[in-house]
């Protein structure tokens, strides 16, 4: 057991125990491995075990720590055509004045604050009117649903969907008097809006999937008890209930925000960080300034900065998990 | 349930918070099924009847969705002219092909992880899992790189290894979540019985049996659905569907039709397998962190 | 067989069903082929200048070319044709087609890290030549080499339309030929004839003129006719609105939108440089100058009397809006004709869009002391040859380009696909002449007078800004232009600011 007190004091060791924590089936000890049989010699063992890891992290390495270094070395040089040349960390010190990169943070904070805080809401929400219907299991695969269309299609049809033309969503829009003839792409104040929704659309389900993973931990003892005590369901979600979810939601919102970092596909199909730049969210730009200006230098900085964001919100992540786990054993 | 009958016990609010939850549910699903819903149906619409649209405000005129004659002409576009059938290979070659890699590797990485204790090991499971998180586009450029020096550009191996770069850290994780859950007594028992090391890891592979399914369709959900890998990495030789999808977007003409059609196509094996796994999909959408 | 604990998870479902999923899964695996590469290969049978021209068509037979194009008609005629190419030179030539800012992304890599997957490329002058211009080959010692096949027609600036040969094929030095002309999109205006005279009483009788469109019509006119449909609109009379842009995501269509007004009005361009040519250091850039500030309000003035939807719409979404009968009159590219004429899917079809040249710029706007023009521009494809390839990869691929860009192959785009032709004698072709006036056989030819006789020559048309930072510049105009027509900023302040960004893209700041 002593493994897993070591363990603890890592960032990250608790993303493997959180599941078996969570999970009423009682927690196995993981470090059992720590006994071997008496027949068997440990060092051969460790041999073994460490041929049986080898071949992943050894790709892992080839495919992950060749284009980290290579993004500091782009990173730092400037990559014009057909040279490569030092220039005094130019690519990092530039950032700060370039307006597109500060806006692309913004955007990318102000994108993911509002994907985060409707699908937090609205998932929760269902959850609760979900959970312990007679017909969850149904309803709770349709909806589902959207999670596994690919990005691309997702938003080819919503750009289908809004178009001013002949979109069904923006005739309804137009008929209910929220949208005049401008389309909701066609301004600078709802294109975000707009690929919020797709956002909200796909990945809604997955908030309420672990929404309800959760409630079914909650304490229905103490629910009870409240209940005798005159407590109204209200105060019992608040007090009771919302505390249980804690850590699930925080689990759900920081892989949410990660992947708002990660996928662009529908955005791009949607919006291409537009009108203006106001859908530029960082890895737009990011795209652009690789893909399309091609300044690799500038674009490895850029890239360097928003990996380096990423994963310092995954090492978040799994402090989170460490500490936020609810304590039953 | 006992939320249920908790419920209820309360009169008049409850109940209202009752019916608005019903009615916000039964909204909530219309708004997340309709745009699946006009997928499918304007995949069988010719064009024209696709653009109808009544004047705004004319709600009776919402039956003008259902105003058309089916018609097949968009697949049959799709497979007979347009090589659909090729690039449905494609993906399923690149998404299978990944998920068999990242499975077996990750199987056998997951395992041992799962076995063994050593100085840094949470750090080496952290830079596991790192690896995954690099934003697509961060790491697109040096891929590319590395992947034209091997000549695996436009090919379906460089696809299947560009996949494997997500799905294999991904496999590992997931499966150690299994493995600990399988107790050493059993290997332990195998080997005293005779057995080797590998036998006795082959020996405990059907108790994580539903584990592996989990991943290895979770590893094909993910890779079916890329585009930017597909775009870069697969283009020419290895085109999948969603690229090809993107490609019906042409300057002059966006084939609306067809686009429908391939929406449908590349949707609803996923869909299906989604229903599959379902009892994974949290586990596996939230990195083994909450299981139902 | 072995022990299965008691207390082994998962045990409530049923394992087996996933045992045999994974199975499945795994062994549809390992069908298919695994080996679709990219790539060219090459085989060489030697000929002499004296050899017969089938010799010469025919030296390189056996081998395989890979291009890689835009997805627009001409790329699909060619592949749709591809058997005769093959037939005539045995050599195999995959054609792969993309969307545009994807064959950027492609062939920008392809050409950068030194290689040649992607042989033949489909070089837009703007978006890839400007930028990656010294990586094709030049294709002026081809062109007299009596060892490889000719065109009859050759290839000098008179085979091809005005400046089309300098548009895509010279980047910042004449010598240098790295593109022939493969297709073209002019700008013109579509205009509803219909719709005009049934409105033409009203619009005399309130701006003391007559509701029409000709050469003299200036883009105050348009304003004046796009401010008399929306006005007529809003006061609940059936008519569609007047005018409208297309500024949508697609960064390029924005810039060539305000570059047409900014050259109508004194030939103004953002910089002091050849657009012929272009130029690799323009220094310091016109923008934020009296004249690009007046032509940025006049633009926000026209935008604000447009069909609200310009900030959504790109070149084709315009044109849908424009086939549905929502506005009368739009400044589009020559190639969308076509699907304008076409009877089932556009209610502008039948006679009643007639085909003009661009808006003339208005003398009173023009503070630079510069001509009044009917400012034009164009994006132009060329087929280019990459430049990392060995010389007999792109011998070979010279025999693909001149044939792909051949009178015949022209013709037949534009007659199957709606096409856009670049050479001059597929415009002398009789039947093409024929089908300039209705009733017509190829649409696209309705726009021909207009736009091969008149918009693309001197002293209209516009080719510039050719820059190596080409792209990152229509980005920066692109978004402050937007923002200004969505009033997130003054016509001052974008114009201010496309100053500053632009100064220091080229290091001139």
């Amino acid at each position: 057991m002593n493994s897993i007190a070591a363990d603890r004091a890592k960032p990250g060791a608790g993303l493997f125990r959180v599941r078996q924590i969570l999970d009423n089936v009682e927690a196995k000890p993981v470090s059992t491995a720590l006994t071997w049989p008496a027949t068997l010699n440990p060092a051969a063992s460790k041999r073994y075990y460490f041929w049986l890891v080898a071949p992943a992290v050894a790709l892992l390495a080839f495919i992950s720590i060749y284009p980290f270094f290579w993004m500091i070395y782009m990173g730092l040089h400037d990559v014009e055509i057909g040279s490569v040349v030092w220039n005094d960390f130019a690519n990092f010190t530039r950032l700060p004045s370039d307006s597109r990169y500060v806006g692309g943070w913004l955007l990318l904070f102000q994108y993911s604050a509002m994907c985060l805080a409707l699908q937090i809401g609205i998932g929760v929400f269902l959850a609760v009117a979900l959970n312990g219907l007679r017909h969850e299991k149904i309803l709770v695969t349709m909806l589902l649903m959207p999670m596994m269309i690919a990005p691309l299609v997702a938003g080819m049809v919503w750009y289908f969907l809004y178009n001013g033309t002949f979109g069904w969503y923006h005739w309804l829009l137009q008929s209910v008097g929220i949208l005049g003839p401008k389309s909701i792409l066609g301004s600078p104040d709802t294109a975000m809006l707009a690929i919020v929704i797709i956002d909200v659309w796909q990945w809604t389900p997955l908030i309420t999937l672990i929404t309800l993973a959760g409630l079914k931990r909650v304490p229905q003892d103490q629910l009870e008890a409240n209940m005798v005590d005159g407590a109204s369901p209200f105060v019992n979600f608040i007090s009771v209930t919302l505390p249980n979810l804690y850590p699930v939601l925080l689990i759900a919102i920081m892989l949410r925000f990660m992947d708002n970092f990660r996928f662009i596909d529908s955005a791009l199909v949607l919006t291409g960080g537009g009108p203006g730049n106001a859908t530029k969210i960082l890895p737009i730009y990011l795209f652009e300034v690789s893909f399309k200006f091609f300044k690799l230098g500038r674009g490895a900085a850029i890239a360097l900065t928003l990996l380096v964001v990423t994963i310092i919100l995954g090492m978040i992540l799994a402090k989170v998990f460490d500490r936020l786990h609810p304590k039953r054993t | 349930m006992a939320s249920r009958d908790i419920v209820q016990y309360q009169a008049p609010l409850s109940r209202a918070f009752g019916w608005f939850s019903a009615v916000f549910l039964a909204l909530y699903l219309v708004w997340t099924l309709l745009p699946i819903l006009v997928m499918f149906i304007s995949s069988f619409k010719d064009l024209l009847e696709a653009f109808k649209i009544p004047p705004v405000g004319d709600w009776a005129g919402v039956t003008l969705f259902f105003d058309f004659t089916p018609t097949f002409k968009h697949y049959e576009n799709l497979f007979v002219n347009l090589n659909f059938s090729q690039y449905m290979a494609n993906s399923l070659i690149a998404a299978g092909g990944s998920a068999a890699i990242s499975v077996i590797l990750g199987s056998m990485a997951a395992y041992s992880l799962s076995r063994i204790d050593f100085h840094g090991k949470s750090d080496l499971l952290f830079w596991i899992i790192s690896t995954r998180m690099a934003p697509v586009v961060a790491v697109m450029v040096p891929l590319y790189w590395i992947f034209r020096e091997l000549e695996l550009v436009g090919t379906l191996p460089g696809l299947i290894l560009a996949y494997t770069t997500f799905n294999l850290p991904f496999a590992i994780w997931i499966l150690k979540g299994f493995f600990d859950d399988v107790p050493y007594a059993i290997e332990e028992a195998q080997m005293v019985d005779g057995a080797t090391r590998f036998q006795a890891f082959l020996s405990i592979l059907p108790l994580v049996g539903p584990g592996i399914g989990a991943v290895v369709v979770l590893c094909i959900l993910f890779a079916w659905n890329d585009y930017l890998f597909a775009a870069i990495i697969g283009s020419g030789g290895a085109k999948t569907l969603s690229v090809a999808t993107r490609e019906l977007v042409q300057p002059q003409n966006i084939q609306w039709g067809p686009i429908m059609a391939a929406g449908v196509v590349t949707t609803l094996p996923m869909m299906l397998l989604g229903l599959v796994i379902r009892r994974y999909l949290v586990a596996g959408l939230t990195m083994g962190a909450v299981k139902e | 067989m072995f022990y299965v604990p008691k207390e082994a998870v998962f045990r409530r479902i049923s394992r087996r069903k996933f045992l045999e999923l994974g199975g499945g899964a795994a062994s549809s695996l390992g069908v298919g082929s695994m080996t679709l590469g990219l790539g060219s290969t090459i085989t060489r049978r030697r000929v002499q200048a004296q050899s017969s021209d089938d010799a010469k068509w025919k030296q390189y037979a056996g081998s395989k070319l890979t291009f890689l194009s835009e997805n627009t008609p001409p790329s699909f005629a060619v592949r749709d044709n591809i058997k005769t190419f093959q037939d005539l030179t045995g050599i195999e030539v995959t054609i792969l087609t993309d969307d545009l800012p994807v064959v950027q992304q492609k062939v920008g890599i392809d050409l950068r890290s030194g290689k040649a997957d992607y042989l033949l490329n489909y070089v837009q002058d703007k978006p890839i030549g400007a930028p990656f211009a010294e990586f094709y080959a030049d294709m002026t010692p081809l062109f007299g080499d009596a060892t490889l096949p000719q065109d009859p027609d050759g290839y000098g600036d008179d085979a091809w339309f005005e400046n089309f040969l300098s548009a895509c094929g010279r980047f910042y030095t004449e010598g240098k030929i790295v593109a022939l002309p493969y297709d073209c999109a002019v700008a013109c205006t579509f205009y509803r004839q219909d719709i005009f005279e049934a409105n033409s009483k009203d619009f005399e009788a309130e701006h003391g003129y007559r509701l029409e469109f000709t050469k003299d019509s200036t883009w105050k006119n348009v304003i004046d006719m796009a401010a008399f449909f929306k006005k007529a609109k809003e006061a609940g009379k059936d008519v569609p609105y007047g005018y409208a842009q297309h500024h949508g995501s697609f960064a390029w269509t924005t810039q060539l939108d305000i570059q047409r007004l900014l050259f109508a009005n004194g030939r103004w361009m953002d910089w002091n440089i050849d657009d012929v040519y272009g130029s690799k250091e323009p220094g310091k850039t016109n923008w934020g100058d009296e004249q690009s500030v007046l032509i940025m309000t006049k633009f926000k003035e026209l935008a604000d009397v447009c069909h609200p939807d310009n900030l959504a719409n790109g070149t084709l979404e315009l044109n849908t809006v424009y086939q549905a009968g929502n506005i009368a009159m739009q400044t589009q590219y020559h190639e969308f004709a076509a699907s304008i004429e076409d009877e089932k899917t556009s209610r502008a079809a039948g006679g009643k869009t007639a085909y003009a040249v661009c808006p003339k710029g208005e003398a009173s706007w023009i503070k630079n002391g510069g001509e009044a023009v009917n400012g034009c521009n164009l994006g132009i494809g060329g087929i280019g040859i990459n430049g990392n390839a060995s010389d007999d990869l792109k011998r070979a691929a010279y025999t693909f380009a001149i044939w792909s860009v051949s009178r015949e192959n022209q013709f037949n785009d534009l007659k199957g696909l709606g096409g856009t032709p670049t050479r001059k004698s597929v415009f002398a072709m009789e039947e093409v002449k024929k089908s300039m006036v209705r009733p017509t056989t190829m649409p696209n030819a309705l726009t021909f007078d207009a736009v091969y006789n008149y918009c693309i020559k001197n002293p209209h048309i516009v080719l510039g800004p050719k820059i190596p930072q080409a792209n990152e510049y229509h980005s920066i105009l692109a978004a402050e232009v937007q923002k200004c027509l969505s009033n997130e900023q003054t016509p001052e302040e974008a114009c201010k600011s496309i100053q500053t960004q632009l100064d220091e893209l080229n290091g001139a700041g």
